[in-house]
């Protein structure tokens, strides 16, 4: 029992990482078509971000996670310039290989910055535990999912209760119908970009002390925040974290209790039933191709 | 007539390249060739029927390990092997290609990626039958009539001769009512099938076609090396063949051929550049999708003839205003 | 007996009865109009017919032969054939490949075959001179004559016209006019046509069905559902100028 409490602990914590990406990912989806390859990159360099800052730059906890999110914003705003807006009215095909394109270009970037030795970022909480019925659970674990849990619900005031997030919903329904209402569509759209940005500095920055920080981190987290998406549902918000949280407990109690080498095969087995028998995922409403 | 054309181009510029150049370009340009047979594949279930396959590289791969366990295990003849390796790949994308197909767009994009992660997640595990991360050495070379095509240069000649024949062969499906209705099916799914065209039918058979040619470029590929390993067939290289045919331009042989050549040469090109080679790969990539949106074929036809002034979306206009 | 017959043909989209208990009886030869104001069920009712759209209820037979479950692909080759409201051509291929898919329908022709007898429906059509063009560079009244060949090729028995008329000048109309009713008598070819332009509903049918929310509410001669009050007063309810009676 204790063990399952540990492992479940850790899966949540894992999964909460995981359903940040994805939600960056939905929320590039949802307002502008873009199937972002490099969302797993945008994570790595959010760990290294941190990296940056914490570990090369020395900064204090605080102004060391603050730089680290900046850059990051300021990042997905080049983004949005460099990438999205050129390739905005390409084929859906297109702007997949150009995403996947700029992916090995920050994997790379990134390996010329820091180096192939993987680094470990410390967490506010190194070595803290605490004991739930027997389990001993580490601190930083909890720290996720309650971080998650409090940027989840900012989100869902800023989508649901503000003047930015409801233009942002606008433009994400109906691209025209937005830009004839007068909404300034460019920059709506910038600010997902660096949104989505943001999300995943977080994401990386806790995934930070739980994995270490390697420049080839990026492609597996893009794979399970595909898979979260997929079962969630694609587009969907509550579908990217209950999609997340799954893959992260799959993940982890998977390699406890069936294999370690077909840990991932559950999740990817699970994505690919859902493809099959239920393609909306779990929350989809509408299944349509944007392409 | 044109594709003899081009084929003969294909064979004399491959054939005069092999005797001037070095050891190591030849290398690369075996390496060019097998993936532009693989990518020639591909070009039936994207260019054509416009299936978005972020899987193709799964197919290589099951080609190129069932050839590796016959020849290996069995002792098969590379000949002989790479038999069941093609029909059974072939068959495999056809019985998977039944439920998948059914999805578009994005969602066909992830599920084939799907597949692809899962090829490589079993090829890593099943370490019994593929020696897992460790890979199947020493498979066999090809021989013909005795020889074995040992170095890199006659191995050049039959790759040429594969991929000519298969180009032809590609060239004339493209011209048959076959041809025509995938392209038809990717235009418009709906209309296709009110002229009496079977769209799933359709799909499966340029998925499966495109599997065919992917599972020849993996028997290449095994017996060119004579080793693999599940890195060699990862699902970035499903998008690296992706890539090719969209630089390449315009779903058109000659455009998988020219892009599966020049992506495989590209990254050798930019080495000057030292380790940020691969940083300027995926910069330069990027600017071809932005400057280059039709491709090198697209490119190289808008020299040749300017295109009629599309006149459909004013007749659309015209409808609307037309509506009492 | 009829060459196409439906039965009851329902279909329910949620809350929404977009047709009710439909019967519509086609027999060949025939020239027959389905009209309605905008949102009626007419293109529903199409796309039940051609197999787009499964219906909630009824049953379809084409030639004596149910087809209610049959795919798309399939009731094309048992004869069925339809043009879409906005021209849908396929933009990569040619004009006579366009017509070329059309032909490939029945078995056993060769390439050359093919190509052949899509040219003879072109001429047929007076569209020969296009054989070689490019979709993109036809003015929009041909690329729906291409669209209405290329649905003859499939050598249908009977033609399901969505708004052939849309878009087109009014010589054009009267061409189409033309070709449509020699086309009728000539290929024994029943034709159901959805139109909005009353004149040519009026001059080509000999029979009418109208719909309304879904429902049959008349059916006779054109002189007879002119004349019919249950008619009138559904274009009334949505304005009359719009029906152009």
């Amino acid at each position: 029992m204790a063990d399952f409490i540990q492992l479940l602990m850790n899966g949540l914590a894992l999964g909460s990482v995981y359903a940040l990406a994805a939600i960056g990912f939905v929320i590039v989806y949802s307002a502008t078509g873009v199937v972002n390859f490099a969302a797993g990159q945008f994570v790595m360099l959010g760990t290294f971000a941190g990296v940056a800052t914490l570990v090369n730059g020395g900064w204090s906890l605080p102004a060391g996670y603050l730089g680290a999110l900046a850059a990051m914003a300021l990042f997905g705003a080049l983004f949005y310039a460099v990438v999205y807006l050129p390739l905005r009215n390409s084929p859906a095909v297109t702007m997949i290989i150009g995403t996947v394109a700029i992916g090995i270009t920050l994997q790379n970037a990134a390996l010329l910055g820091f180096g192939s030795w993987p680094f470990r970022l410390v967490s506010p909480f190194e070595g803290m535990t605490v004991d739930i019925a027997g389990a001993v659970v580490p601190v930083h674990a909890i720290a996720v999912v309650v971080t998650t849990a409090v940027l989840i619900g900012l989100l869902w005031l800023l989508f649901n209760r503000t003047t930015l997030g409801i233009a942002m919903r606008a433009v994400a329904q109906d691209l025209v119908a937005a830009r004839l209402m007068g909404l300034k569509v460019g920059a709506l759209l910038a600010f997902t970009w660096i949104l989505a940005a943001v999300l995943a500095g977080v994401a990386g920055l806790m995934l930070g002390p739980m994995w270490f920080a390697d420049v080839n981190m990026g492609d597996p987290i893009a794979l399970k925040a595909f898979a979260a998406t997929i079962i969630g549902g694609f587009g969907s918000l509550p579908g990217a974290i209950a999609g997340g949280l799954f893959v992260g407990l799959t993940e982890v109690l998977g390699a406890a209790y069936v294999s370690s080498a077909y840990k991932d095969l559950i999740a990817f087995g699970a994505m690919i039933l859902f493809l099959l028998l239920r393609p909306q995922g779990v929350f989809g409403e509408r299944i349509q191709d944007r392409g | 007539m044109r594709s003899l054309l081009g084929v003969a181009a294909l064979l004399i510029v491959g054939l005069a390249l092999s005797l001037i150049v070095s050891e190591y370009t030849l290398r690369l340009l075996n390496l060019a060739v097998v993936a532009a047979v693989a990518v020639v594949g591909l070009n039936f279930a994207f260019g054509y029927a416009g299936l978005i396959s972020l899987g193709h590289a799964a197919f290589v791969g099951l080609g190129a390990y069932v050839l590796a366990i016959l020849t290996t295990k069995l002792g098969w003849s590379p000949w002989l092997a790479a038999v069941p390796a093609v029909i059974g790949t072939g068959l495999a994308a056809a019985v998977l290609g039944y439920p998948l197909l059914r999805l578009k767009g994005h969602y066909l994009a992830l599920a084939t990626l799907g597949l692809n992660v899962s090829f490589g997640i079993v090829a890593t595990n099943w370490i019994d039958l593929t020696g897992g991360t460790n890979g199947i050495a020493n498979i066999p070379g090809l021989t013909i009539a005795g020889h074995e095509l040992s170095g890199e240069r006659p191995f050049l000649w039959f790759g040429l001769a594969v991929l000519a024949a298969l180009a032809l062969i590609a060239a004339v499906i493209h011209r048959s009512r076959y041809g025509r209705a995938m392209m038809a099916v990717r235009d418009d799914e709906t209309a296709a099938a009110m002229t009496g065209i079977n769209v799933t039918r359709m799909r499966v058979a340029a998925f499966t076609l495109s599997a065919l040619y992917a599972a020849v470029a993996g028997c290449l590929f095994a017996t060119h090396i004579h080793f693999i390993s599940p890195d060699d067939f990862s699902y970035a290289h499903s998008i690296t063949h992706l890539a090719m045919l969209i630089v390449g331009g315009e779903a058109t042989i000659a455009g998988a051929i020219l892009g599966a050549v020049l992506l495989t040469f590209l990254p050798e090109w930019l080495r000057v550049l030292g380790d940020a080679y691969l940083a300027f790969f995926g910069l330069m990539t990027l600017a071809i999708l932005i400057f280059l949106p039709t491709g090198i074929v697209g490119l190289a036809t808008r020299w040749v003839r300017r295109p009629a002034p599309p006149q459909a979306d004013a007749a659309i206009g015209a409808e609307e205003a037309s509506r009492p | 007996m009829s060459i196409l017959r439906a039965e009851g043909i329902s279909k329910r989209f949620g809350g929404l009865l977009a047709l009710s208990d439909i019967d519509i009886r086609v027999e060949e030869g025939e020239f027959v109009a389905l009209i309605g104001p905008n949102g009626a069920g007419k293109s529903t009712l199409l796309n039940v017919l051609t197999g787009l759209t499964p219906p909630t209820a009824g049953h379809i037979a084409l030639d004596g032969r149910d087809i209610t479950h049959a795919s798309t692909h399939a009731r094309v080759r048992a004869g069925l054939g339809r043009t879409f409201q906005r021209g849908r051509l396929f933009g990569r291929l040619s004009v006579i490949e366009n017509v070329m898919t059309g032909v490939a329908n029945r078995p056993g022709r060769s390439g050359r075959e093919l190509r052949e007898l899509a040219r003879a429906q072109l001429a047929r059509m007076g569209l020969e001179r296009f054989a070689e063009h490019a979709i993109g560079s036809l003015s929009y009244g041909n690329s729906r004559m291409v669209e209405l060949t290329r649905a003859l090729a499939c050598e249908p028995r009977v033609l399901l016209l969505d708004e052939p008329a849309a878009g087109l000048n009014s010589g054009e109309v009267e061409d189409l006019m033309t070709r449509l009713r020699a086309i009728s008598t000539e290929r024994r070819l029943a034709i159901v046509l959805i139109e909005h332009n009353m004149g040519m509903v009026m001059r080509l049918a000999q029979r009418i069905v109208v719909l309304n929310f879904g429902s049959r509410i008349a059916e006779g001669t054109p002189a007879a559902v002119q004349a019919d009050p249950a008619v009138l007063a559904a274009y009334l309810g949505e304005g009359f100028s719009h029906a152009g009676l």
